[in-house]
This record gives C-alpha cells, structure tokens and sequence, in this order.
C-alpha cells in the first residue's frame, strides 16, 4: 500500500523568485501585522491532518497549511484503511480522539474485520473507503474544528532563533516563509510532507519532479533542513494503475463480501453510516506466466526497478515480486474506489512500467481482458529524514519545537500517518504550554512501539506496522485501545472531549461492575453442566465454580451465560461491546 | 572479575534486546561505562616476573603515547620495547614491552594497549598511577574488558561465561569444557535450535499478519508444528544429560562410605594428598561429614568422608551414621570402602546388602546411583591366597598402606566421572550452568503450551515465550529477525 500521503505543494526554488534556502535566524521584531499561531501544521495529509486537529482539540491556536485545501484528506494510494496492525494503530489514534475512524465510519463501503478466528489480540478492523466521501467529511470535519485554521500556501523555509538553554537543540524554530515571500510565526512547526521533498514520480524511463500525479515538488525546504545537519535518506514507493469499473469482467471472479452487521472503527459509534446491505464487494484474481514474461522482457525500460533506492518488502511492485518469487500465481483484489466511482483499485498490481505496457500486462489477467486502464501506475522516489534525529515525542534533537510526522520520518501508511500526526500535535501543543512531553510507551500502544522503534532503529525502507513487531500483543488489543490512552490524553494532553470521557468512563465502570457480578456468581460445577450444557465443564471438580470461571471456555460466552442466568447478567449483554470485552480480558483468578 | 561477569550477565539477560540495544545507546545517550577509556591490571595480584596492564577505549593511542613518549605508537599486534615514564613528571618508570590493537581488531573491539612491565609491586602502581593521570583514562570496573567485548559483538553471552570458566578452570576437564564454551560450541548448539524457533515463530507471524489476505503456500501452520515437535525432541534429549556439566563446574558429589574402620578417611586422605581426615585404628573415628575439593583424574569432585555406618551406638556417632545416610542419597558417585580381610562379618555384610546391592539394582531405570567398590587392606591378605569370595560384587583391590591398586582404582574413578560429568573431550556440548537448563526447560515447558493453545495469538505468545529464553543464551531475538524471515520466505504485501 503506498500512501502519498500528505501534503502541501511546495513550489520549486527555481521557478519562483530566489529565496536564499538557508534558514534564517530572525529578531523578535517582526514586521506588524505578521499572523501569529500556537502551533504551524505544514502539510494536509493523514498526518497534517490529524496533528492539526490534535494540536486544536489541545486548545492551542492552529494553523493548517497546505498547498490545496482542496486536497486534505486525499488517499492517495489505496482506497482502504486498517488492517492487521494498522486497524491496531487506528484504535489507538481514536482512543486519543483522532479523527481517522470516525471518518471512515462516515465513509466506508465495505467493512470487514479480518483473522476473526484467531484470537481477538490480532482482529484487524479495515474498510474499504469512498474515496471522495472521506475527503469530504475530512474536509467538513477540518473546517469546523475550533481554533483550527486552514490556510493555502507552499512553505519554503523555517525562521529561526536562539535556543532555549534549558533544551538540547542548537536552534528554535519560530515560523515558516512561504513561497511569496510572506511569514507566518509560530510557537511549534509540524512538518508534514510526506512524499514531497525531492518528490521524483518514475514511470518507465521518464522521470519528473513531482510529489504526487499533478502536484509539484518541496525543493527549497528539503534543501533547509539539509543544511541544518538533519541526516536526509531516500526511499521510493509506487501505486497501480486505475481501471475503468464497466471494463471489467466481474461475473468470471471470486467475489468477497462485507461483514454483515459492520463493525465501526470508532469507540464513540455503535454503527456505521452504510446500511449492511449497500456494501460494495471485491474481487479476487491472480496473475500468470504471461504477466511474468512481460515484466521480464521489459526490465531495461523500467528505471524504478533498477534503482537501489529501498522500497517495502511488504509492498512489492508486481516487477519485484515477479523477480523475488519467480513462476507464481500472485493475488490482483479488485477494489471499488467509491459508491459512485467507475474505477476499480487493483491491489497487488504496482507498477512501474511504461503506460502501454501496463495496459498490455493487465489486459493478460483473468476478468481483465478488456480492462481500459485509466490512470498508469507509477513510482515515487523521495527525501525522509533518518527519524533517529527525532525524540518519541517527535520533536527533533537538532531544532527546538520543531516536529517531524509521518512519511518524512520514514514510514508507510495512512494509519501510521495519523498515528505519528495525533502525537505531534499533542506535543507540539504541550510544549507551547511548557508541560511535560505526552509518550506512549512499547508496553502501552502500537503508537509506542512505532516511535520507539523509528527513533531507536531508524528504518531504512518504509516502516509499516505489524502485530509482530509489537512485544505485548496480547494486552495491546484493538478492543481496549480506550482504557490504556483514552484517560491519559484526557488528563494528560487534554486531546480527548467530554463525551468521549465519559463514554470511556461508562465502560470502564460496567466492565468492573459487570466482573464483580460474575465473580459473585457461584454454582458447583455439576450445576454449571446442567445450565450450559454445550460447555464442556469437569464435573470431577469439587470446588465452586464462579460464572467467571465459566466464562474462560471457549464455547461460553456472555449471550450463553446470560440466558443461564438471565438475572442479573442479561443486561450486560444489551451493550455488544460491552459483552466481548468481558469475555476477552483476562481478569485474573485470584 | 567474577562479581563483574555476573553483573553483566544478568544486565544482558534482562535487556530486552540486549547486544543489540547497548549498541543502540552508544549512538544516542552514552551506553553505561562507554566512551571512556578504562585501565586496569590484568594479570594477578602480588609480585611476579612479568605484569599486564590492558587499556581500552579511544583514549587507548594517546594513553601510549604519554608514557612512551616521544616515541610512535608501534605498529599494530607486534611487541616492542619502550622506556615508560610518567607523563607528568618524566621520570622513568620501566622498560617494557608494549603491544598495540587497534580496534575493531582486539578483544574488546575498542582500541587497545598492553604494557608488559616487570612485576614488581612499585613498578605496577607506578605504571597505573601515571595511566590515571591521562586524561580520558579511568580504572576499569571488575567485567568491563569483557562487558566492552560482549557489547560490541566480540564474544557471546556463552562465550563471555566460558571465558569466566577458563580463568576459573582448576582441573584438566574443566580446562577443555571452559574453552570448547569459549570456542562457541553451546552458543552454535543453541543458536541453531534458536534459528529453528525463529523459522517457526516467522510462520505462525506470518500466518497472523498476512494470512488473511495474501496467498501463503499451503501448510505453514503444519510446518510450524513439525519444526517445534523436533526441536522439543532436541531439547528433551538435552536436557536429561544437563547435570552434568554443572557438576564439571562446580564438582561432583564423590562420596566415601562403608562401615567402620574399613579405612574410608585412609582413602580419603590417599585420594587429596593431605591428612583431611584423623586416621585411627579405632572403629568410629570420623563422626562427621568432612568434605574437601579434589582434582580426581582431571575433574573436579568434592570428596566426603562419613561416618562408619553402624548401629546402636552412643548419640553423637549417631548423627553422624544419619549424616552419612543422607549424604550418600545426594551423592553423584559412592565409593564403598570395605576391609577386604573382614568381609564376613555383619557390619560388611550388612552394608553390602544395604547399601551395594541397592545401587547396583536400581540401575535398568536409568538413574542409578553410581558406585565403585574398593576392597581396601589388600596388603592383609594372603598373597596368592583365594579371592576374598566369588559372592562380592564387581570390586576393585586396593591398600591405602602401600599404594597397590591405586592407578586401577583412578583408572575407574575417571571413567566414572567422565559419565557423571560428561567428558569434554567428546559428546555435546554440556549446559555448564544452571542458569543454561533453567532457560532451556523453560523453552521446552512454553512449546508444550504452544501446542496446547486453540487461540493463535496464544500459540504464537507461547513460541515468543520460548524463543524469549532461547535468546537469553545465544543474544539477538528482536522482531527485525522475524520480519526478515517472513519477507524472504513469503511473498506477501499488496
């Protein structure tokens, strides 16, 4: 999944009037009437995006800017969000009242939650998403934050000033220059830009400057932050063509349907917006020995793949896996880029190839034999910055109060955009207000695990999250993101509003309320047999056993046991989040 | 040196990902102990021929400098003669010979110097008083050479304990156990078991975080679940020989009983060529349990002198015949000890049937109860007379008087205790520590819940528990590994 996340447009240095890119050291005596922020978000992405609104919920005055306003909350990759790992990181960002799942419960058109049957620790909530409706109620959402202002403009340096002496750093930033030459101050800066420093798209043997199909690259800034010393690596991705929807023969293909009821991805939702049955499925198929021969006898014309620039293992260009798992079937999903799009989403099928040999290699794949591509594919080489030069709370060592998030720090992803994007925000706002840092560690998230990894490892390919990476993956479950961050960001970073307190409070209180019930629920285990049969509970026990007890086998659940005991149990079965909980934590057995 | 191997033992096992993450630190915040450079004498203490003093640390050319100015620094791991003089003063210190390691090329990975000075008492203090007066320099704490050495990938944590066991190694055994650790035989043993774990584990992980959506081949779980039968046969086999090497480093429990006046303490002061035990005609003579370290053969054993078992006699002889009873249950090895012109009578007779018999039967289950049985006080019986009775078991002639029959009966004890202790010469490598069978059963105990487990994200805790104590004995274990494994052997991502 590539993810051009991101983004303002940073107009080229060289195709507007020069601006000495160093970074400029400024007095305090601005010029009157220079706007004045909290807190600077460069960059409208799934990072930008949520930082600012991070930053604003913390009660700091924001600014967001951004190339297009037109273009926050774009997916500019896939047209899906979550998964294995990542659904865990989205729980996370919504736990601290991120936005990203509460969008996609606006916007979805397929919900399914994957490896149902292996343990709730690794469920993975995802959803294909509407790709204009997610924009759109980004957008709407972004624009009614209060304190959160949006702003259009390309950012080209970073004023500076005398560090503090009580922090490391050997400057401090206080605002931005845009490209007009007009500035901005500000308490911290946020820089967000994705793909856009030294953006190079590929396709075939043509190179062009851009950070993203039809915008243009950040040159200037790349250059500032260079020359401040920052250690910059480079690191390339790439997206699939886009295929008209009427062209393509789906009745041939295995279809994969939607969860009926959807499970939302918010811990403040109970449903999501779609009905169940107005989900859009997807469609499975795979490629061949042709696609392979065509791949092979074209490697000359095919720049991206030659490049020793890292790209992601677990995102393979269809040319890498061609070369790295020869004579394979791989998987093609076809997938819906909105309820009224014509365009379908090729999963699997990044590429780089010239535009006419994309077409011919997709016209060889089942279903696809008269597929009219609309879009090619194309690759993307660009600037991170060794994210080891960052703190966890993502401020960097080198420039006080300036914030790095997202693919700048070296990852992949919508979700571990947004992830990072939330804790800049927060930060960056906690450090305007001179309190102490807001740090989630390995043992608490996989946002923990994410920065502690980024800025003790560093990364040399695009770092995207998996459950394996995180040491205590049976406690860091997507279904209590809400009791290990939701009280912190609420006492801590005051990032979390009322209602989502308060929610997190009901649950908490009825989780406890509902084990002391379960514990004061005691039967000899012959009794147990007889209420619950299906369970395959030892009668040899001579000890009592309490319904909690009962509860740890794998065919009890609270729907079975509350229809054993309807008094008092049966109300703990009217919340269905409530219920699974129950069943899933372990409480113990003193 | 040795409080300090221990200290950094634990610190290494505790670490979450250990090797790795002190090498981490040393980029951003400086690792504990790192960066400075550390002096110290490496030979022992009190007057000698010669004394080593070992530097380490980037300070390490520039320390060599200043005491042998104005002269270069040698060239790299070639022994050259200098005049040493204190830097602040100037005045001559010694002549000695100085050596020179660059790193990464040296023990400890670091720069390196070695001062090879005469081994006087005021010539080393000398030597080590103008080292601490260079700047950069400070004295090492007990461990850090081989703490530096571990930290930067010089040594594995089972070789850093093979070292500690060579400069601790008494006898000839534990010499070539101490060093084949050293060579890195455990650590290749447990890494490959490791290796096969983490392919496990990368298949199980693989299956969660992609088997949803990607096509993995078919039966990963299954090969999962054949690589953890084999290695928990591997382990189990292991394991049941794991005594022995620590009693090849701490010793075995030899045993010496009989009744009494069959001349046990003779023997026992025979064996450990000193009066350890009073030696008395009198019946009854040893009343406690005396016990001394022994180099027997070349291994190492902790010999016990018992009390003559008999019965009905006054209560302090008592506690010493229930004494002896008890240590002859621990014991790895019983030597017997009979008079061999007095095998008639009821005390012999007694302890043959009780003692003798007993540990020759128990022998088909496999834990028998090792024993040698020395007919002592050869040298009173007749010569050419009749053997002392064809109803004795396998015996061994012995006088602790004369000597006869000593080199036969060393003979015996070394094969014995090359079962007891496992002979380094040949066979696996032996689990020198009980820190190494802790680690390793509790590894076996969690792949016995992996296969338990309905729950994949259990299973899967469950092979992370076991590689977990895997790890703690061959270092390494970050998730990074795992990744690795999954992208080379799958193709996966969309």
């Amino acid at each position: 999944m590539f993810s051009f996340r991101g983004c303002g447009r940073w107009v080229a240095a060289s195709l507007t009037k020069q601006h000495p890119p160093s970074a400029r050291l400024s007095g305090e005596n601005a010029a009157p009437g220079t706007p004045r922020f909290d807190v600077v978000v460069v960059g409208g992405g799934h990072a930008g995006a949520e930082a600012a609104a991070a930053a604003a919920r913390c009660g700091s005055r924001t600014l967001l800017l951004t190339h297009r306003a037109d273009a926050i909350g774009q997916m500019s990759c896939n047209p899906s969000f979550g998964g294995i790992g990542k659904g865990h990181l989205m729980r996370e960002v919504d736990a601290l009242d991120g936005l990203c799942c509460r969008i996609c419960d606006q916007s979805g058109v397929h919900y399914k939650v994957l490896n149902r049957r292996k343990g709730p620790a690794v469920w993975g909530l995802r959803a294909q998403i509407d790709r204009k409706l997610y924009k759109q109620n980004m957008q709407k959402e972004i624009l009614n934050t209060p304190l959160l202002t949006v702003q259009e403009g390309a950012v080209e340096d970073l004023i500076l000033t005398e560090p503090e002496p009580e922090h490391t750093g050997k400057c401090r930033v206080r605002g931005v220059v845009l490209v007009d030459g007009s500035t901005v101050f500000a308490e911290s800066v946020i820089l967000t830009t994705g793909t856009f420093l030294r953006g190079m798209m590929v396709i075939g043997l043509e190179m062009h400057p851009a950070g993203r199909l039809g915008d243009q690259p950040s040159i200037g800034l790349a250059q500032t932050l260079e020359r401040l010393g920052f250690v910059v690596g480079r690191l390339k991705t790439g997206t699939p063509p886009r295929i008209a929807k009427e062209s393509i023969n789906f009745s041939i293909l295995n279809k994969q349907t939607p969860d009926n009821p959807p499970t939302p991805f918010s811990f403040i939702h109970e449903t999501v917006w779609i009905k169940p049955e107005d989900q859009l499925p997807c469609y499975l198929t795979h490629t061949n020995p042709r696609v392979d021969e065509i791949v092979l006898e074209n490697l000359h014309l095919n720049s991206h793949v030659k490049e020793t620039t890292r790209g992601p293992r677990y995102c393979p260009s269809i040319e890498s896996k061609v070369l790295r798992f020869p004579n394979r079937l791989h998987q093609v999903w076809l997938e819906p880029e909105g309820l009224d799009s014509g365009l379908i989403y090729p999963q699997g099928l990044s590429v780089t190839l010239p535009a006419e040999l994309q077409e011919k290699m997709i016209t060889c794949i089942r279903g696809l034999e008269k597929a009219k591509m609309v879009q090619p594919g194309y690759g993307v080489q660009y600037d991170y910055l060794d994210p080891r030069q960052i703190t966890p709370s993502l401020e960097t060592h080198l420039v006080q109060r300036l914030f790095f998030a997202g693919q700048i720090n070296g990852t992949t992803g919508y979700e571990e955009a947004a992830a990072q994007g939330v804790i800049a925000g927060i930060n960056a706002s906690l450090r305007v207000r001179r309190q102490p840092p807001f740090i989630i560690s390995r043992t608490e998230g996989y946002i923990g695990v994410l920065i502690d990894d980024l800025t003790t490892l560093g990364t040399n390919e695009p770092y995207r999250m998996f459950t394996s990476r995180a040491e205590f993956r049976l406690s860091l479950r997507p279904d209590n993101a809400d009791s290990r961050l939701t009280f912190r960001g609420y006492k801590e970073a005051g990032c979390v509003s009322q209602q989502r307190y308060e929610r997190a409070s009901w649950m908490k209180s009825s989780l406890e309320e509902g084990i002391s019930v379960l514990k004061s629920i005691e039967f000899s285990s012959s009794k147990w047999k007889k209420l619950i049969p299906e369970a395959s509970i030892s009668v040899s026990k001579s000890l009592p056993l309490r319904a909690l007890d009962v509860l740890k086998y794998e065919e009890v659940d609270m729907e079975v046991l509350a229809k054993a005991i309807p008094e008092p149990l049966k109300k703990y079965t009217e919340c269905r989040e409530l219920a699974q909980r129950l069943k899933i934590e372990d409480w113990g057995c003193e | 040196m040795w409080r300090g191997l221990w200290t950094l033992v634990t610190w290494a096992a505790h670490g979450p990902r250990s090797p790795r993450s002190c090498m981490r630190q040393a980029s951003g915040a400086p690792a504990p102990g790192s960066g400075a450079t550390i002096f110290a004498l490496s030979s022992g203490q009190g007057r000698c021929g010669i004394a080593v003093i070992r530097t380490s640390g980037p300070a390490s050319g520039h320390a060599l400098r200043s005491l042998t100015a104005p002269r270069d620094v040698p060239p790299p791991r070639s022994a050259c003669l200098r005049l040493l003089s204190d830097p602040r003063t100037g005045e001559p210190l010694d002549r000695a010979l100085v050596l020179w390691f660059p790193g990464p090329q040296s023990f400890t990975g670091e720069d390196c110097a070695e001062f090879h000075v005469h081994g006087g008492p005021a010539v080393v203090s000398g030597v080590l008083q103008a080292l601490g007066s260079v700047p950069g320099l400070r004295p090492a704490e007990a461990g850090e050479f081989t703490r530096r050495a571990f930290a930067h990938g010089k040594l594995s944590l089972t070789e850093v304990e093979g070292l500690a066991d060579l400069i601790h190694a008494e006898t000839e055994a534990q010499r070539r156990q101490a060093l084949r650790q050293l060579d890195g035989e455990l650590g290749h043993l447990c890494r490959s078991w490791a290796e096969t774990l983490t392919k496990a584990l990368a298949h199980v992980e693989a299956y969660i975080d992609f088997g949803e959506d990607d096509n993995l081949e078919e039966g990963v779980l299954e090969r999962a679940d054949s690589e953890v039968r084999e290695l928990e046969v591997a382990l189990g086999a292991h394991l049941r020989d794991a005594r022995r090497g620590q009693r090849l480093r701490s010793g075995a429990h030899v045993v010496v009983a009989g009744p009494p006046n069959a001349g046990k303490s003779s023997l026992v002061n025979l064996l450990s060529r000193k009066p350890v035990s009073i030696v008395s005609p009198e019946p009854g003579t040893t009343r406690d349990v005396l016990e001394t370290p022994v180099d027997l053969a070349g291994f190492p054993a902790l010999l016990s002198d018992t009390a003559g078992l008999r019965e009905g006699v006054g209560p302090v002889e008592q506690e010493g015949v229930r004494r002896a009873r008890e240590r002859l249950e621990q014991a790895d090895l019983i030597l017997a000890v009979l008079d061999a012109s007095d095998l008639a009578s009821p005390s012999s007779c007694n302890f043959l049937d009780t003692v003798v018999t007993p540990a020759g039967a128990q022998s088909p289950n496999g834990s028998s109860q090792r024993l040698l049985l020395v007919l002592n006080k050869s040298d009173l019986l007749l010569p050419r007379g009749p053997e002392p009775s064809p109803d004795v078991p396998p015996h061994l002639l012995l006088s602790c008087l004369t000597g006869e029959g000593l080199d036969g009966l060393l003979e015996a004890l070394r094969k014995e205790l090359a079962e007891v202790c496992g002979d380094p010469a040949t066979g696996p490598p032996l689990l020198t520590r009980a820190r190494h069978q802790h680690h390793l059963q509790s590894c076996l105990d969690a792949l016995g819940l992996y296969k338990q487990a309905k729950d994949l994200a259990l299973a899967a805790e469950a092979l992370r528990v076991a590689r977990g104590h895997l790890t703690r004995l061959t270092g390494g274990g970050g998730t990074e590994e795992i990744l690795d494994l999954i992208f080379r052997d799958f193709c996966v991502g969309k």
